[in-house]
C-alpha cells in the first residue's frame, strides 16, 4: 500500500529523518512509535506531501506519491485545528470538498458520520461552542469522512475521555475490518498492543526497530510465566523446588494468588504445570510478555546508550 | 484549481456573512455621502448664523433686505452713522458679526464696505454681496425704469464666467482633476490595505489554531495561498461595488434633488414653478450647488471615465495581488498572531508614505520622485491614477503601460516568492523571525 524507501529530511543541516525505510501492507494497522522529536511528524508530513524529502521515495500503491494520491489519505494531525467561528457541518463539508468529494457526496457523507457518531445535534453549533473533546470528535470525523484508503492518525486518543477513547478505538477497529490501511502515531502503548498489527520505532531520526507487535514483544520476553491459583502459597513454593524461581507474587485474597515464575535450565511451561497440578488449584496460567511500553523503553534506551558510546 | 476555488468560496462566505462586512458595506458609503453633503452644504460657513448690522443714515434701503427665509443670515438696521470704533467696542453692538455701511452715494458709486469681527467665509461674503446687490437693484429698477421687479428678474439671467489658463484653454490640468485621481488611487490603496490586513490576520490565525496543517494535507501551499487571496479579494471587490453603487446613486440624488444645477436652463424653469423654492434655492443653495456641480461635473464629465475606470480596475487587481501576497508572506513568516501584528506599524508607514507621495504628485506631477513612484509597485496604483487623471503628456503614454507591466510582473514575482515563504514558513510555529530563515525559505522548498 505504502512504501517508504530511504527517506531523509534535514532542517538547518540537522537530520529530522535519516534513511528511513519501511512498508505498510494493505489492510494492516501500523503503529509509528518514537519519543518526542524523533521525526514521526516529519515523516507523516513527507507522506502527506506537506514537506518535501531531501532524498528517498514514497510510493503509494506502487506509484510515486503525488498530490493526487494524497486525496486518498485521511489525516488527523497531532496539532488539532478547526475554524473556530465555523459551524460543525459547514466545516465538515468544506474539508470533504477539499478532499475531492462533490457537494452532494460530501453532504451524504457528513450526514452519515454525524448520525453514526451521535452528534447530529451539533451540526449548527460553532466550533468555539464545543468542548475540547467534542471538537476532537469533529476533527476525527473530518479526517475520515471522504472514505480514504489509507488513514494516518497522529495521537488519535489525546484529549478524549475514556469513553470516547473506547469509541475511537472501536471506529479504528471497524475501519480495519473494512480493509482500510491505518498508520497510528501514538504514545499510548496499550492501544498499540490492542490495535496495531505491526510497529515501527523511530528514534533520533532513524528507524531502530520494525516488526509485528507480537514479534517485538517476543524479542524481549524473559521466560516469565504467571499462574493464578487458589491454595497455599507455601505448597506452591515447595512445588517449584529448584527447577523454577518465584520472582513476584500478588495476593488476591481468599487464598487466591497470582505468582510470577521464571524457568531454570531447560524447563518449559508444561513442566511448570505438571509440578503444580495437585499442589494448588490452577485457575489460569500464561506467558508474561513485555508490554509495548517495555519494548519502546528498551529500544530507546539501548539506542541512546549506543549513541553515547 | 478546484481546491483554490473551494478555499476562496469559504473565505468569501466567512467575510460577507459577517455583521461587520454588511454594516461596513452600508454605513461606509453612507458616511462618504454624508461627508460630501456636509462638505458642500456647510463646508464654506465657519459660523452657522450671521447677524449683520446695516448702517443706513439716509434710510435708502427702507430698512428692508430680503433674505427669503435664509436662516444663516439676519439683518438689523441703524439709521444713523456709526463709527467703526463704536461698533468694535460698544456693548450694544457686540451681538453683530459684521457692519455694512450704506450711504447715499451707493447708487452712484456702487461702493459699500463690510466691517467684520471674524472673517466671513467666501460663501457668506458672496451672500451678503448678493443680498445687498438685489436690494440696490430693486431700488434702481424702481428709480430708473418702468419695469416690474418680477419682469426684470425674468429678463436677468446669470452668466457663468470660466477663468482659463491661456496655455490650457480646456482646463485639462486642473488641480481638481488631480484630486479625483488621488481619490481613485486612495480608494485602491485603502481597500488593498484593509483587505491585505485581513489576509495577514487570517493567515496568522490559521497558523495559531493549527488548521493549516489539515489544509496543507489536502491542498498544496500555493493553491491554498491563491484561494485565500482570491476569496478575500472577491470580498473586497463586492464591498467596493456596493460602495460605488451607493455613492454613485447618492451623488445622482444630490444633483437632482439637493444641489440642483442653476446654470442649467431646464432647472430654472422647474424652479420657477414655485417662487418660494426658486428664491430659496437662489439664496440658500446657489453657492453650494455651484460648487457641488463643479465637483460632480468633474467626476462625471471632465474625467475620461471609460479610460480611468478601465485602468482603475487593472491597477486595483494587479495592486491587490501584489500587496495581498506580500501581506500573506508576512503572515506566513511570523511566529505567532501577535508577531504578525507587529508588522502593522511598518505597513501603515508604507500606506502613509504612499498617500503622501500621492499628495505630492498632485502638485508636482512631472517631478523625478513622482516618475519613480509611478513605477514602484508599492506606490504605482496611487500615482498612476493621479497622472492618468491629469493626462499623460504627448510621448509619455508608454509610461502608463510600463507602470502596469512592472506592477503585474511584481505581483507575479511576489506570488512566487510569497508562495515559497508561505510553504516554508507556514508550519513554523512560535519562532523568532530571523532574516536568515526568511532568506533560506526564499531560496528553496524546505
Amino acid at each position: 500500500m505504502l512504501s517508504i524507501q530511504n527517506v531523509s529530511k534535514t532542517f538547518h543541516r540537522k537530520f529530522a529523518l535519516d534513511q528511513v525505510s519501511f512498508e505498510i501492507e494493505k489492510g494492516e494497522v501500523l503503529g509509528l512509535l518514537g519519543p518526542n522529536g524523533a521525526g514521526k511528524s516529519t515523516l507523516i508530513r513527507v507522506i502527506n506531501q506537506i514537506v518535501q524529502a531531501n532524498s528517498g521515495v514514497v510510493r503509494f500503491d506502487g506509484e510515486i506519491m503525488t498530490q493526487a494520491h494524497v486525496r486518498k489519505i485521511g489525516y488527523l494531525p497531532e496539532e488539532r485545528g478547526l475554524y473556530k467561528s465555523m459551524k460543525v457541518k459547514d466545516q465538515m463539508l468544506f474539508l470533504a470538498k477539499l478532499r475531492g468529494l462533490s457537494s452532494h457526496a460530501a453532504e451524504i457523507q457528513v450526514n452519515f458520520w454525524l448520525d453514526k457518531m451521535g452528534i447530529t445535534d451539533w451540526s449548527n453549533k460553532r466550533i468555539e461552542q464545543l468542548s475540547k473533546g467534542m471538537a476532537q470528535k469533529v476533527q476525527f470525523i473530518c479526517a475520515i469522512l471522504h472514505d480514504p484508503k489509507f488513514i494516518i492518525l497522529d495521537e488519535p486518543f489525546s484529549g478524549f475521555d475514556p469513553i470516547n477513547v473506547e469509541l475511537i478505538k472501536q471506529e479504528i477497529l471497524e475501519m480495519k475490518a473494512a480493509g482500510k490501511t491505518i498508520m497510528i502515531s501514538t504514545h499510548n502503548m496499550k492501544s498499540v498492543e490492542e490495535i496495531c498489527d505491526r510497529a515501527v520505532l523511530i528514534h533520533q531520526a532513524k528507524k531502530i526497530a520494525e516488526g509485528r507487535v507480537i514479534d517485538l514483544q517476543d524479542e524481549l520476553k524473559t521466560g516469565e510465566y504467571a499462574v493464578k491459583f487458589r491454595g497455599n502459597m507455601i505448597a506452591f513454593v515447595n512445588a517449584l523446588w529448584t527447577d523454577f524461581e518465584l520472582i513476584d507474587k500478588e495476593i488476591l485474597g481468599d487464598d487466591r494468588f497470582i505468582a510470577k515464575v521464571r524457568m531454570r535450565g531447560d524447563q518449559g511451561f508444561e513442566d511448570l504445570l505438571k509440578v503444580l497440578i495437585g499442589q494448588v488449584k490452577i485457575e489460569a496460567a500464561w506467558e508474561v510478555l513485555p508490554t509495548m511500553q517495555d519494548v519502546f523503553m528498551n529500544y530507546v534506551k539501548s539506542n541512546s546508550e549506543g549513541h553515547e558510546k | 484549481m478546484r481546491n483554490s476555488w473551494v478555499i476562496a468560496m469559504r473565505e468569501l462566505k466567512e467575510r460577507i456573512f459577517t455583521r461587520s462586512f454588511i454594516w461596513m458595506s452600508i454605513l461606509g458609503p453612507l458616511s462618504v455621502l454624508l461627508l460630501i453633503y456636509f462638505l458642500f452644504q456647510y463646508g464654506g460657513t465657519s459660523k452657522q448664523r450671521w447677524q449683520v448690522l446695516v448702517t443706513d443714515p439716509t434710510g435708502l434701503l427702507e430698512n428692508k433686505i430680503y433674505t427669503n427665509r435664509d436662516h444663516t443670515i439676519e439683518y438689523a438696521f441703524l439709521n444713523t452713522y456709526l463709527d467703526i470704533e463704536d461698533f468694535k467696542q460698544g456693548n450694544r453692538y457686540q451681538q453683530y458679526d459684521a457692519m455694512v455701511e450704506v450711504n447715499e452715494k451707493v447708487l452712484t458709486n456702487k461702493v459699500s464696505y463690510v466691517f467684520y469681527r471674524e472673517k466671513p467665509s467666501v460663501r457668506m461674503q458672496t451672500k451678503i454681496q448678493f443680498n445687498l446687490e438685489r436690494r440696490i437693484e430693486e431700488l434702481m429698477i424702481d428709480q430708473f425704469t418702468n419695469l416690474k421687479i418680477t419682469d426684470f428678474r425674468r429678463i436677468k439671467q446669470p452668466l457663468n464666467i470660466g477663468f482659463r489658463d491661456v496655455n490650457d484653454p480646456t482646463d485639462e490640468s486642473s488641480d481638481l482633476r488631480a484630486w479625483v485621481g488621488f481619490f481613485f488611487g486612495a480608494v485602491i490603496i485603502l481597500f488593498i490595505f484593509l483587505f491585505g490586513m485581513t489576509i495577514l490576520r487570517s493567515i496568522s490565525r490559521e497558523k495559531s489554531n493549527r488548521i493549516v496543517e489539515v489544509l496543507l494535507a489536502a491542498v498544496p501551499a500555493r493553491q491554498l495561498l491563491l484561494g485565500k487571496v482570491f476569496g478575500i479579494g472577491l470580498a473586497a471587490f463586492i464591498q467596493f461595488f456596493i460602495w460605488v453603487a451607493i455613492i454613485g446613486a447618492g451623488l445622482f440624488y444630490f444633483r437632482e434633488n439637493i444641489f440642483i444645477d442653476l446654470s442649467d436652463a431646464a432647472n430654472w424653469k422647474y424652479l420657477q414653478a414655485t417662487a418660494e423654492v426658486q428664491q430659496q434655492i437662489q439664496m440658500d443653495q446657489l453657492f453650494s450647488a455651484r460648487e457641488y456641480n463643479e465637483f460632480v461635473g468633474l467626476i462625471y464629465e471632465r474625467i475620461h471615465f471609460g479610460v480611468m475606470l478601465s485602468y482603475f480596475f487593472l491597477f486595483f487587481i494587479a495592486g491587490y495581488f501584489f500587496y495581498a501576497t506580500f501581506f500573506a508572506a508576512i503572515g506566513a513568516t511570523s511566529g505567532s498572531e501577535s508577531d504578525g501584528q507587529q508588522f502593522v506599524l511598518p505597513l501603515i508607514f508604507i500606506l502613509a508614505a504612499t498617500l503622501l507621495i500621492g499628495y505630492f504628485a498632485i502638485y508636482e506631477p512631472e517631478s523625478t520622485l513622482t516618475s519613480w513612484a509611478s513605477f514602484i509597485p508599492f506606490t504605482s496604483p496611487m500615482i498612476v491614477m493621479i497622472k492618468l487623471a491629469l493626462g499623460y503628456s504627448d510621448g509619455t503614454g508608454y509610461q502608463l503601460f510600463l507602470s502596469l507591466l512592472i506592477l503585474t510582473i511584481s505581483a507575479l514575482l511576489m506570488l512566487v516568492l510569497a508562495g515559497r515563504l508561505y510553504k516554508n514558513g507556514i508550519l513554523k510555529f512560535g519562532h523568532q523571525v530571523r532574516l536568515m530563515d526568511i532568506m533560506q525559505w526564499l531560496k528553496k522548498d524546505l
